[in-house]
């Protein structure tokens, strides 16, 4: 079939500016994106820059914008791309928020590595055995290798709504590389990484809004690996001591009142004797309180009936914690 | 239709003007609401699941036994709560919940409740049509943003699954248009509003805030709209500083999906608790014509 | 002018391997990658590695296995060290946090793989080479060891009869910079873009072969070229050979197993070059359909093979749509692999002092006629290691005798010169296309002397067809119309090789098979092809096999 495919392009003939170049090729839909731009590169036109390696969906070299969504070109058929595509043309353009170095290619280093690098993703062992490999149950290790099987292919972190407005934020990707280190149980600096990985730009700036999880072509769910780098994080008391208190004081509430008391967790977040931070909330306190958009004060807060229920599933779960 | 009504926290704490328009916009629609006054929080993403799936569980089985769905009014509290009923689908995981956590207090979660926001209830089990009817105020082509949630749309899977996508994808469009309004799609519609990291990265949160608000504006938007009172808060509570973070002005009025949907069926703006709002949302009462009462 | 003790030409699994092991030895190392490390072909590798770690296998019988399958062309002492090294190579791969599959003791799990007596092979679900290339990466970042990425190594710098670094060009700026080093250790990897269809990731033109070969250093065995019976479709990627491990069957359009005419024993176990050879003769006798025949597992049990070919089911769903608890999966064979390569010994040494190599685009004669599945990624983190130790102690005792300028000034004109000629109607892609489709069909599974003579005539005419090349792009950064040029000129280079050697080889051998001498003689041909460069083109000599223990016999086609 008849495919065609319009691509941004950026160099130095453009003068860096970005313009729609458009190629045709006569290709069955069932190959691959990849393969297409091989083919315009190798028949019709060489000066096209693009990344791929692997070609099967293990490298993460081929990651690029497609049809205005985040894609991994050998994993992209024609003609399915063909089918979302408007007025029947594949819009291909390089990954969103990463500076183009040219056409298809992005700046990489940046986006990636230096992330990448910044977790110190290896493992620093704990003591191990004198002699032969280290015993490890199988169901960690397959937990740890849905980690693993990140290809740094970028596109969680080109789906980040964080990433849209602190491009310094160590982003999904970095952070599911952590997750490994921080969950194997072969590493000996686990409270070391949490209390790194929660400095600014670190774990605590992600939204969890499900982004990185719905954009991971790999099904590795970033988002939940996050949550759990929070959940280990709490419990070892390792998150900036706002945020600690934050989530300590959430989960007091709940488990006192069976419900949240915002204007406790207000006032806990900044800490009681934070008074620089109290005064930050009072203009918000007092406009809201005049308009009425204000929580009850925590001393007037009701208990739910069922209270001491919710309370019974939090003292089994902290028990099932020891 | 009958539900197990879930308010969340945010309705009764930080939105305290939600929680009595959604009352009286159920009852003129006739949904019966039945309030759960004893479930406990879902978590909202900051409990671990570890804890937040079985006091979800004991909310599901409570509803369960009512033989009711649940109705929830936040995408928080929905997401959160869509995401736990699917992984109590998994039986040997909801036994060992069931067991470990409810039998203590004579409850069994059977893994049936369905948890609905009020926005699906609208659409899906309401209808749009029977919703035209009830409009007496239109909102004669008022050009308004449509703010999600992260919550509410994903997953997408859970959220958005096949079967819903004709309904969900477009809920809130659909119900702006409805009311005679004209849906705006400004580029944040699905993202994340900002607010879960007001605590850690204030700078951020209000940098998203700022950009969500401004490009509503610049796409024409002359209001916003939210089923999420998380969003609310973020949207309108913080509006003043993301104008000042960006440096520049911005005031949208931002509303509850619930004020706009009581505003156009012919609710006084007092009766929606318009006058809570941060920023101000006169411009658009007069706009609508509303007699705007001293 | 960057300096390193010792330069290592790769970031995959071998010169990652061997940068950390010169690193461990005190060096100073560096690694020049034309790629990212992680976007390394390595990535791609998906079952896993061999070591007979568990009781009742033995590193002599996992040897035997070895050179039965190498059709008793390998070199033994190589094997020896191979298979001797095997265990404590892996485990040592897992205590740097590589995350094997365990079995129930929280061991390193095994499985069977063809042609291989014992379950032997260490696995990560199905993405072993994913797995173990990322932790091989961690630890050079760990050990702090300096990468280029993105740098296109076009030569390596001769002078005095000693190597003395090589002359890269930067991607992104388009410099070419001279490296000046004490030893430099090739691990480029493989070839396979020399044919079309392969399995072979993009970045496998040949540039090892091409440079050492250059440099004087001679390549053995380049005749041997494997084809992986199982590939998916007319797409050139690869079906792991686990999925025949786990109970997969291979059927023609009749549903027939037919691997029984072949081995009634092995079945689908056989080598690959005999299993290759028979799905092959299947679609060829006209039992294929559509080119294909049929790789069966909707038998399997589908929990387990969720875990274990997760990334498998993946692949067939995105790319065919295919469901295997379903569907039937449509294989064919295509180019797999060089078994050949730069000649080296057991310590990677090329014999140009200073010049080492390791991995896929080295040969130690460990693997003979045909490598066991397997025992690729062994041979590059064994032989890789060793590489790196012997470069970081070659560096040791040399002492600088950084080259003349010109040498490097000579070597990057040489380079460059293709930018001064004006494009015509080709292009490099154009060549590649004409030379892959060449390779794959008269020097492909089965061949004979016309075709072969035919295939070195028109190799003739793609050579003169690049010295004729010109240049489209004239950007400097990120030029892969020059980089593809210079790659095609390795590939026809090496091609060149291949053909001599294939046609030198009268006989019928583990990869190489002549339908008009289908039969091994042990008598002419137990010996190895040695390709050396003159003015003419190749020279293809022999060398004789080392053996130590094991009398070349009768092949159990299983093995
Ligand atoms: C699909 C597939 C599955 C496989 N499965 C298995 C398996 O299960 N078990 C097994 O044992 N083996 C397997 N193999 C084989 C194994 O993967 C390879 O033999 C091995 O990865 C080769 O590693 P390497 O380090 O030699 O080369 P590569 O991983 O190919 O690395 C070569 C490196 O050299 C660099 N390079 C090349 N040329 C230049 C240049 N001119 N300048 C600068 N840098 C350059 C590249 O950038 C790259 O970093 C498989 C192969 C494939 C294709
Ligand atoms: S987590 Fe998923 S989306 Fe993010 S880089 Fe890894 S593979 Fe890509």
């Amino acid at each position: 079939m008849e495919v065609k495919i319009a691509i941004k392009r950026s160099n130095a003939q453009t003068n860096g500016k970005a313009i729609s170049q458009a190629y045709s090729i006569e290709m069955d839909g069932n190959r691959t994106l990849l393969d297409g731009l091989i083919r315009i590169r190798e028949e019709q036109d060489p000066t096209l820059a693009f990344r791929g390696s692997c070609g099967t969906g293990f490298c993460g070299d081929c990651t690029m914008t497609v049809n205005g969504k985040g894609a991994v070109a050998c994993r992209t058929k024609l003609g399915k791309a063909l089918k979302k595509a408007d007025d029947g043309i594949i819009e291909v353009g390089p990954l969103k928020l990463a500076k183009v170095a040219k056409d298809l290619m992005y700046d990489a280093e940046n986006f990636h590595w230096q992330k990448f690098k910044a977790v110190e993703p290896w493992v620093d062992p704990v003591a191990p055995p004198a002699k032969g490999e280290n015993v490890v149950a199988n169901d960690e290790v397959q937990d740890l290798r849905a980690v693993m099987s990140c290809t740094q292919c970028g596109l969680c972190d080109q789906g980040c709504t964080v990433l849209v407005v602190d491009k310094t934020f160590l982003g999904p990707a970095a952070l599911t590389k952590a997750y490994r280190a921080v969950f194997d149980s072969r590493d000996s600096r686990t409270a070391e990484r949490l209390q790194k990985l929660s400095m600014r730009r670190g774990m605590w700036d992600c939204t969890h809004c499900f982004e990185a999880s719905e954009h991971c072509p790999k099904r590795i769910e970033p988002t939940d690996r996050i949550f759990a780098l929070h959940d280990k994080a709490i419990k070892a008391e390792a998150g900036p001591p706002k945020v600690v208190h934050h989530y300590k004081s959430f989960a007091a509430s709940v488990k006192a009142h069976g419900w949240l008391d915002e204007a406790r967790l207000a006032v806990e977040t900044e800490g009681f004797t934070n008074v620089r931070g109290l005064m930050k909330l009072l203009p918000f306190a007092v406009k809201a309180g005049i308009k009425g958009k204000h929580p009850l004060p925590y001393m007037l807060h009701k208990k739910r009936p069922g209270a001491e229920h919710i309370k019974r599933i939090f003292e089994k779960w902290e028990d099932n914690g020891k | 239709m009958k539900y197990a009504f879930y308010p969340g926290c945010v309705s009764k704490g930080g939105c305290p003007e939600l929680y009595p328009a959604v009352l009286k916009v159920a009852d003129k629609l006739g949904l019966e609401l039945v309030e759960m006054e004893d479930a406990g929080c879902t978590g909202a993403g900051i409990l671990s699941r570890e804890v937040s799936d079985p006091i979800n569980a004991r909310t599901f089985a409570k509803a369960e036994a009512m033989g009711l769905p649940i109705m929830t009014i936040c995408s928080t509290c929905q997401g959160v709560m869509t995401q736990a009923n699917h992984r109590l689908k998994d039986d040997e995981y909801r036994q060992m919940i069931n067991r470990e956590y409810l039998s203590e207090e004579g409850l069994e979660y059977k893994g049936t409740t369905d948890v609905r926001h009020m926005l699906w209830a609208i659409v899906e089990d309401y209808g749009l049509d029977k919703l035209r009817d009830l409009v007496v105020r239109p909102l004669n082509g008022l050009p308004v943003a449509q703010f999600y949630g992260c919550y509410l749309k994903r997953p997408p899977e859970l959220m958005v699954p096949k079967e819903f996508a004709k309904t969900r994808k477009t809920a809130l469009e659909d119900v702006i248009e409805a009311l005679g309004g004209v849906a705006v799609k400004s580029s944040g519609r699905g993202k994340c509003c900002g607010f879960p990291i007001l605590t850690s990265n204030e700078e951020n949160s209000l940098s998203m805030c700022g950009d969500h608000t401004l490009d509503a504006k610049a796409k024409g938007a002359v209001a916003m709209v939210t089923p999420c009172p998380l969003c609310h808060l973020e949207l309108d509570g913080k509006q003043a500083d993301a104008a000042a973070h960006k440096g520049q002005e911005i005031n949208i009025p931002v509303f509850h999906l619930p004020q706009l949907v009581g505003l156009a069926m012919g609710f006084s703006p007092k009766e929606m608790n318009l006058q809570r709002h941060l920023v101000s949302t006169k411009p658009i009462e007069q706009r609508l014509g509303v007699e705007v009462k001293a | 002018m960057p300096q390193h003790d010792v330069i290592v030409i790769g970031g995959g699994f071998a010169g990652l391997r061997a940068a950390l092991e010169a690193r461990a030895s005190s060096a100073d190392v560096a690694v020049l990658s034309k790629v990212h490390p992680m976007r390394s072909h390595s990535s791609g590798a998906h079952s896993g590695v061999n070591a007979a770690l568990k009781s009742g296998d033995s590193w002599q019988d996992h040897a035997k296995d070895t050179i039965e399958a190498g059709a008793y062309l390998c070199d033994q002492k190589a094997v020896e060290v191979l298979c001797k090294n095997a265990s404590e190579d892996v485990v040592a791969l897992e205590r740097m946090g590589v995350i094997f599959n365990r079995d129930s003791d929280g061991r390193i799990d095994v499985m069977p793989f063809a042609g291989s007596s014992h379950p032997r092979t260490c696995y990560a679900g199905d993405s072993a080479g994913h797995v173990i290339l990322q932790v091989l990466y961690e630890q050079v970042l760990r050990s702090q060891i300096p990468t280029y990425d993105e740098w296109f190594v076009s030569s390596i710098l001769v002078e005095d009869g000693m190597c003395k670094g090589v002359v890269a060009r930067e991607l992104k700026t388009g410099q070419n910079h001279a490296f000046y080093a004490k030893a430099v250790i090739l691990a480029t990897g493989g070839l396979g873009r020399v044919y079309s269809p392969s399995t072979c990731s993009l970045t496998g033109t040949a540039d090892g072969p091409a440079l050492a070969y250059r440099a004087g250093a001679p390549l053995v065995d380049m005749e041997m070229v494997q084809y992986h019976p199982t590939t998916l479709s007319d797409r050139g990627i690869l079906i792991t050979e686990a999925a025949r491990g786990e109970g997969g069957r291979l059927v023609n359009k009749d549903g027939d197993r037919f691997m029984a005419a072949s081995d009634a024993g092995a079945m689908e176990m056989a080598a690959r070059d005999v299993c290759s050879r028979a799905v092959h003769a299947e679609i060829q006798e006209g039992r294929g359909e559509n080119g294909n025949v049929y790789l069966d597992l909707r038998h399997l049990d589908k929990g387990r093979i969720s875990d274990r070919l997760r990334e498998t089911l993946w692949l067939l769903e995105d790319l065919e749509d295919l469901d295997p608890s379903k569907d039937l999966i449509p294989v064919r064979p295509a180019m797999h692999r060089p078994i050949g390569g730069v000649r080296v010994d057991t310590f990677g040494a090329t014999g140009l002092p200073g010049l080492y190599a390791a991995g896929e685009c080295a040969s130690t004669g460990a693997h003979g006629a045909n490598r066991l599945g397997g025992n690729s990624l062994l041979d590059c983190v064994v032989f890789g290691r060793r590489a790196g130790e012997a470069a970081a102690r070659h560096s040791r005792g040399a002492t600088w005798h950084p080259p003349q300028e010109s040498l490097a000034i000579a070597e990057t004109a040489g380079f460059n010169e293709i930018a001064s000629r004006a494009p015509g109607k080709d292009t490099p892609g154009i060549i590649r296309r004409e030379l892959g489709s060449l390779m794959n069909r008269k020097v492909g599974i089965l061949r004979d002397e016309a075709g072969l003579k035919d295939a070195a005539s028109v190799l003739r005419n793609l050579k003169e067809r690049h010295s004729r090349l010109g240049l489209r792009d004239k950007d400097a950064a990120y030029n892969t119309d020059i980089i593809s040029a210079a790659e095609l000129g390795n590939m026809l280079d090496v091609a060149e090789i291949i053909i001599a050697a294939a046609l030198a080889r009268r006989e019928s051998r583990g990869c190489h098979y002549r339908t008009d001498f289908p039969q091994r003689d042990d008598v002419k041909w137990l010996r190895r092809s040695v390709a050396t460069r003159s003015t003419r083109g190749p020279i293809i000599n022999s060398a004789p096999v080392v053996v130590t223990q094991w009398n070349p016999a009768e092949r159990n086609p299983a093995r």
